[in-house]
This record gives structure tokens, C-alpha cells and sequence, in this order.
């Protein structure tokens, strides 16, 4: 049983000159926390916003720069008993129409009673922040906020009660609320920390944003309960400088990193190798591949790319992670001394029957599979079948989930709460299979590709495309479209092209694809897009958006009457 | 344009992979959506190799490096002598 009665008990219970949060920037500017300083500050920013009129069972936005005094914002509302939810800051990467759509969106579902920003939050922004009746908008200002110490406030509610909001990936103004009690959240970290052997001699390192699950509970409630140190930078300095990851992990010897499988490549490939000589990353007893599809093949280049910097074969891990369950529901063992486990398996019987028959690695048409690990504690998973039949081990369906942090609904939402639902077992909307005891995820239900009964997956047309010399490398979509006339879907495949000149080869570069694709995948593509560099949509995760790309496809070609 | 400038705009001109655009110094980059945020790393390394400086984290936002000018402009301002 968790040892604290809610968040808050935690964070009370914790060594008050103990480091908790350094705000990295560079090697000069670094501001470190205690969390007795910590304290402090939460205590302070819930004395301004009680005299807002924030009370218990209140909703709090914050929409600010990522840093330390968002964070003692997010635990003031939580010390008041409010519910607190960050929301994405408007950058350089969203459209603002779409940011502005996506922000009036989720703060009308949430009907706050006080929404904070920063200072420099742009004033025609706030025009499309939904205020409900009696909400405030507070401007934190961190000169003011930094060194007042706040009341010690009665925080001792129970913890059925809803700790936070956090929201689950989606588009912008589609995204769920989901409502977590501060039980669920001390649950999950327990089980999470017993399963990566947490303990007082480790260092968090995160560049990962607080509106995001990973960000959220791995990188800062986790080290709140457990009073764990954290090193975090801010998402953009970290993609505008991604090498700089290495000089806080070795500067901090930090010995745990949570990374979407990106990462592993980005930071490889933006790194000079005459620079890495410099980076000790021999501290880190885990990186840990999560909430992307976990490749193999990304850690694999990370390691070749750092191995003199002291990672280990053993360092990498990886997990199945949602906001639903508050965070992880798998992970991979952490005192294994190699990788998450692979499994090599027979790509016509995967394709035609979602069957999983392992065969030899390099047996040709073998398909590979990274485990994603085993279930945390009281965690239970079902394979299911399209007709809600439970399936067997080695066979793949949609993952279902049922566990003791599982959420119970989306925020003012009970119609999505009821869809997400089956006889008490969330429906992931994500396929996999288990083997071995391990869960080994496959890709996104709504994704799949369905050929005259053949099952197929995106990302394996995709890799497919993707090695052809003139594509370029992640730029590649592949779909499934409906053809009315042969009564199945088609593949559709609109590929980026390395440079606007061979665009004038296309038909040369799309009849070398479509043999490509038959050869490897035994499968014939339909209509093949060559489009020049950066036509593909990008999500604001820098990947390619594959409902906006089809949108825009549409768009440009009416006259081919694509329907999704 | 100096030398370095031109430099760059080559550089630029590979990465964004497009051949029928003519970029000079006062182009817009990053604001006109032709240099995306994930290219910015790239620009970052070789702007340090381009003026022997290194840009220190945290210093620069994407904004700073909206022109090839503005690149130069904010190296002349935040960056510090290689090591």
C-alpha cells in the first residue's frame, strides 16, 4: 500500500534541504530547489490562488513557459485540494489557429476557476481561453512569486480525491481530460519504482514537457513522492541544442532518462562524433523507450553512436505507457544486463492470419518485434479479438487493460467514458500480442491496413518505401483507403521526395517502389504519391500527421475521390 | 552578403531540400515555415562552425535565427569563443 495518504503527504514527508528540481539552461545558468524550498514556493502560490477563490474540487490551468514556478503552481492547486492541469504553451511549431482551437476546446471541457499564465503570454491568446462563470486568469509573475513562503495549509483530504488532470494524446482540441485521484497516482508510482529499483542515489534527467504523461508523472511526480532528484531542461532548448542532453547527463550524473524512441536517433544523428568524446554517460542505469512504438534498431544507433561515452547494452529499456493508466502499465526488467527482449517472426503469418510464429533472425520476410516488458503490479492485460473474444498468447488484437491506477473516465466527457470501457477493461485501442509473459506492442488499431483480408501494418510499408535512395528518410506515409469498386482498402503511399529535381524520375522512382513493396511485403500499393521535400503534415510532435496529410491529399486531389 | 552568409544559405538550401527557392540574407526562415524547428539543431552546429563560437544553451530561440543576418547577428551576441 502507498505510504502517504495523498501527493501533497509526500512531498511533506520530504528531507527540506534535500536537491529536488535543477532548471538546466546551459552550464552558467542552472537553478536547483530543495524541497524544502519547494515547499515553500507551492505554499505560497496556493496562499494567492486560495485568495482567488480556488477551493477544493477546483479545476486550475496553468499555461506556462516549462520551470520551476509552473510546477509550484501545479502543487499549490494541489495543496488547495484543486484539481491542476497544464496545458501546451503556444510555440513555433503549432499553427495558432490551431493552438487557439485546441486551448478554447479543452478549458471549456474543464470550466476552470482560475486559469495562470506567465507574464509574456500573448494577450490575443487569452481571448480564446473559455472562461465559465466566477473563473479568474491570473499573470504569475516568478520575480514576485520566488521567495515568499506561503501558510502551511491543512492539505489532508482524502485520496479518492482527483490529484490532477492530465491529457491524453490526440489532436489539439480533442484531447481527453483524465481525471487521476491522488491514490491512482501513488499506486502507480509505487509499483513503478519497485519495478526500476528507485532508489536515493538516483538522478532524473528530462527534457520532456509536463503536459505530457511522461514529463508529468516519470520526471516529476515520481521524484516529488520519492523525493528523488530531477534535472530538467526546457522541451525547446533541448531540440534546438539535442546534444545538450549529454552534457546535463554527464555534468549531473544523472542515472535515469525517460525518452520516446525518437530521441535515439535524433540526438545520435545532431551530435558530431568529433564531439562525443567529451559526454561521460556511464551514470545511466536506464534509458527508458517510451510512448512511441519502441524500434530496436533507434537504441541500437544510439549505442554504437555513445558507446565510448560508457553506455552499456544493458542501460536500455523500455515501457507501454498511457495517461489512462496514470503512466507505465509495462516495463521491461531492469536488472537484465541486455536489451528489451526481440522476437523474430514469420511476416506472411503476422500479415495474413495475426499470427505470431517466431522464426530465426534473417529468415527471410521476418518481422521484428521489440517487447515493451512486463506488467507493473497488479496490472492485467487481454488480447483481444475483434469479436471481443480473448485471444491466446502469439496472437495479435487489441490490447485491453485493467489495473489498480486505471483512470475512471474522461473529465465531462461520460460519452467517451462509455466507448473507452468493456466490462470494466479499457480498450487501448492499440494491437499487440503477449509472449513469454512479455507485451509486445504493434501499432495503433485505427492505423491498421486491411488488403483483401491481409493485415497490414503502416510502418512496415513504410520502412519499405523509406529505403528507397530517393525518399527521404521518416518522410513516408502509408494508409488504407476505401475502393468501392473492389469492396477492400488500398494502399495509398505519399512519400517525400530527397530533393524537388527527382521529382522529374517519379515514374521511375514509384514503378522501383511498387516492386519494392510487392517484394518485400507480397502485397501490391495503390496509388503512389511522390511529393516534394516538406509536403508531408507534421504533427506538433515533428512526425508525420497522418490524418492531416490525407486531408490535404484530398484536397489537392479531388478528382481521385479519396476517402479515408 | 559575406562570405560566411553565403555559406550558410547554401548550407540551408541542402537542408531544406528544395531547389526552385532563392534565399538571401534577409529571408525569412523559421516565420515563413521554409526551416522547421527540428532543422534548427543543424543550423545551431554549423552557425558555431561558420564563427568558431559556441552558442550556449538556453540562448537563442528560434526566433533569433529567423534570417541568415539575424544567425550571425545573435552568434555576435550570445556566443562565446570555442574552447
Amino acid at each position: 500500500m502507498p505510504r502517504y495518504v495523498n501527493l501533497i503527504d509526500a512531498l511533506n514527508a520530504a528531507p527540506g534541504e534535500r536537491p529536488f528540481i535543477t532548471y538546466w539552461r546551459n552550464e552558467e545558468e542552472q537553478e536547483t530547489v530543495t524541497f524544502g524550498q519547494f515547499r515553500a514556493r507551492a505554499r505560497q502560490q496556493a496562499d494567492t490562488m486560495r485568495a482567488k477563490g480556488v477551493n477544493r474540487g477546483d479545476r486550475v490551468v496553468i499555461i506556462m513557459p516549462q520551470g520551476i514556478s509552473a510546477m509550484t503552481v501545479f502543487v499549490g492547486a494541489m495543496v488547495l485540494g484543486a484539481a491542476p492541469a497544464f496545458l501546451a504553451y503556444p510555440n513555433d511549431k503549432v499553427e495558432p489557429s490551431k493552438y487557439r482551437q485546441g486551448i478554447a476546446g479543452v478549458t471549456a471541457n474543464l470550466k476552470a476557476k482560475l486559469v495562470v499564465v506567465d507574464e509574456q503570454f500573448p494577450e490575443d491568446m487569452l481571448g480564446h481561453v473559455s472562461l465559465s462563470d466566477g473563473c479568474a486568469i491570473r499573470r504569475a509573475c516568478e520575480e514576485n512569486d520566488a521567495g515568499l513562503v506561503g501558510a502551511v495549509i491543512d492539505a489532508s483530504y482524502p485520496a479518492d480525491c482527483v490529484a490532477f488532470i492530465q491529457h491524453s494524446a490526440g489532436t489539439t482540441g480533442l484531447q481527453k481530460g483524465v481525471a487521476l485521484t491522488h491514490a491512482a497516482v501513488l499506486r502507480q508510482l509505487e509499483y513503478l519504482t519497485q519495478t526500476l529499483d528507485v532508489d536515493n542515489n538516483d538522478k532524473i534527467y528530462s527534457w520532456l514537457p509536463l503536459y505530457h504523461d511522461m514529463g508529468l508523472i516519470a520526471c516529476f511526480m515520481m521524484p516529488m513522492v520519492y523525493h528523488v532528484p530531477v534535472v530538467m531542461q526546457s522541451p525547446l532548448d533541448w531540440v534546438m541544442q539535442p546534444e545538450t542532453m549529454l552534457q546535463v547527463v554527464s555534468e549531473h550524473r544523472c542515472t535515469l532518462a525517460w525518452l520516446p524512441n525518437f530521441t535515439f536517433q535524433f540526438v545520435s544523428r545532431k551530435t558530431r562524433p568529433s564531439r562525443r568524446a567529451r559526454y561521460d554517460l556511464s551514470s545511466v542505469r536506464a534509458f527508458i523507450n517510451c510512448s512511441e512504438p519502441v524500434r530496436a534498431s533507434s537504441m541500437q544507433e544510439f549505442q554504437e553512436a555513445f558507446q565510448a561515452c560508457g553506455v552499456k547494452a544493458g542501460a536500455f529499456k523500455s515501457s507501454y505507457a498511457m495517461a489512462e493508466n496514470v503512466f507505465a502499465v509495462t516495463q521491461s526488467g531492469v536488472r537484465s544486463e541486455s536489451g528489451p527482449s526481440r522476437i523474430w517472426a514469420d511476416g506472411s503469418r503476422f500479415r495474413n492470419s495475426h499470427q505470431i510464429v517466431p522464426v530465426a533472425n534473417g529468415t527471410p520476410d521476418a518481422v521484428c518485434f521489440t517487447s515493451s516488458g512486463r506488467l507493473l503490479p497488479n496490472h492485467e492485460i487481454r488480447i483481444m479479438s475483434e469479436s471481443n473474444a480473448i485471444l491466446a498468447d502469439g496472437m495479435v488484437g487489441e490490447i485491453f487493460i485493467k489495473s489498480e491506477c486505471l483512470f475512471e473516465g474522461y473529465y465531462n466527457r461520460p460519452d467517451l467514458t462509455a466507448q473507452a470501457f468493456v466490462d470494466g477493461w479499457y480498450r487501448t485501442g492499440d494491437l499487440g500480442f503477449s509472449l513469454g509473459g512479455e507485451l509486445y506492442v504493434v501499432g495503433r488499431l485505427k492505423d491498421l491496413i486491411i488488403v483483401g483480408g491481409e493485415n497490414l501494418y503502416p510502418q512496415d510499408i513504410e520502412d519499405v518505401v523509406a529505403s528507397h535512395p530517393a525518399i527521404h528518410d521518416g518522410r513516408v506515409i502509408a494508409l488504407g483507403v476505401d475502393n468501392p469498386d473492389l469492396g477492400t482498402q488500398e494502399i495509398v503511399i505519399i512519400a517525400e521526395v530527397e530533393n524537388e529535381e527527382l521529382l522529374e524520375k517519379s515514374q521511375e522512382i514509384e514503378r522501383e517502389i511498387r516492386s519494392a513493396v510487392a517484394g518485400g511485403l507480397g502485397v501490391s500499393a495503390g496509388m503512389i504519391f511522390l511529393k516534394p521535400p516538406k509536403w508531408i503534415v507534421k504533427s506538433t510532435a515533428g512526425k508525420p500527421a497522418r490524418s492531416a496529410t490525407l486531408e490535404k491529399l484530398q484536397k489537392e486531389h479531388r478528382e481521385l475521390r479519396i476517402e479515408s | 552578403m559575406t562570405a560566411e552568409e553565403q555559406k550558410m544559405v547554401d548550407i540551408i538550401l541542402r537542408l531544406i531540400r528544395k531547389t526552385n527557392v532563392t534565399i538571401d540574407e534577409n529571408t525569412l526562415l523559421v516565420s515563413s515555415g521554409l526551416v522547421d524547428s527540428m532543422a534548427l539543431g543543424d543550423l545551431l552546429l554549423e552557425l558555431e562552425d561558420l564563427t568558431n563560437m559556441r552558442i550556449p544553451a538556453g540562448k537563442v530561440r528560434p526566433k533569433d535565427l529567423d534570417t541568415v543576418a539575424m544567425m550571425f547577428a545573435t552568434a555576435a551576441r550570445v556566443g562565446k569563443p570555442q574552447k
